[in-house]
């Protein structure tokens, strides 16, 4: 995919939405490199420590949603290189959760290695809830 | 790898600045495959979010009974890992402050391979009073 060059302001980013899987959640724990029961791949240590009665999708994942609309929005030889995302999260994402990833251009900032776009971020579940929200930026050249 | 005995997590105790565990790993494709697959995304360039470099090198240093609750997370990409590389994390306590009488620290980790290219930048702003979660979301529960 071509990378972006210009910008508009209030520009929306590609729509993501993603289907919360206990299959999901799991192989998104696999991959790291410690073999450690936690709040994400065991229920009875979220029930003990959450006071839950489900695991807990890592706010990681919606890092990773966001991060795909982004990339999608400026092209990977953007994103990859200059993205960053920072999100803040609201509310619990669980298995037979769905969450929808939004955002729109909020500005520019001309800096020494280009145009630094930032964008407010958005995930929403299936209710309408707010899970997470934050900004994303890229600089474009 | 880290391979030290832990240390029990007092938050009174943890100071900002504090160096984190480091340690290096190799990036298989296997990796990248359950990371893809798990985030439904073929071109998803980071599979290191799974491996969540910040609190695992937490983890090579403390063993924290107590367990938090991730409330925020802040990253920066510079160069996608590759495949077969040797990457190298290092962490740290960035912060530490009370918010609303609740306990929090900003973990960090800085990623590089064995080339030396920067990867990621990844801080987590961890509540280290988990059993707050489950009181917002679920009282009934109590």
């Amino acid at each position: 995919m071509a990378s972006r060059t210009e910008i508009k302001p209030g520009e929306t980013i590609p729509t993501v939405t993603k289907a919360i899987t206990e299959k999901s959640i799991l192989e998104f724990e696999s991959t790291g490199i410690l073999d450690r029961e936690n709040i994400h791949n065991n229920p009875e240590l979220a029930a003990k420590r959450l006071g839950t009665t489900y695991t807990l999708a890592s706010g990681r994942m919606s890092i990773a949603f966001a991060s795909e609309s982004l990339r999608r929005f400026f092209g990977p030889d953007v994103f990859n290189h200059t993205g960053t995302v920072n999100l803040k999260f609201l509310r619990p994402v669980k298995a037979g959760d769905t969450i929808t990833v939004t955002g729109a251009v909020s500005g520019t900032e001309e800096t020494e290695e280009g145009t630094k776009v930032s964008v407010d971020l958005f995930c929403d579940n299936q209710d309408g809830n707010r899970t997470a929200v934050g900004t994303g930026t890229a600089v474009i050249r | 790898m880290a391979d030290t005995k832990l240390k029990i997590f007092d938050y009174d105790k943890a100071e900002i600045g504090e160096e984190l565990g480091s340690y290096e790993y190799t990036l298989t494709q296997e990796m990248v495959d359950a990371f893809r697959s798990s985030v439904e995304d073929p071109e998803a360039a980071f599979p290191t979010l799974g491996v969540k470099h910040d609190a695992t090198a937490f983890a090579m240093v403390y063993d924290d009974p107590i367990g938090t609750v991730n409330a925020g997370n802040q990253v920066e990409f510079f160069n996608p890992p590759i495949v077969g590389k040797k990457i190298s994390v290092t962490g740290r306590i960035a912060d530490k402050y009370l918010r609303r009488d609740k306990p929090y620290i900003v973990i960090e980790a800085t990623a590089i391979d064995e080339d030396g290219r920067l990867l990621e930048k990844l801080s987590t702003y961890q509540l280290k009073k988990p059993d707050e979660l489950g009181k917002k979301w679920h009282p009934e529960q109590k």
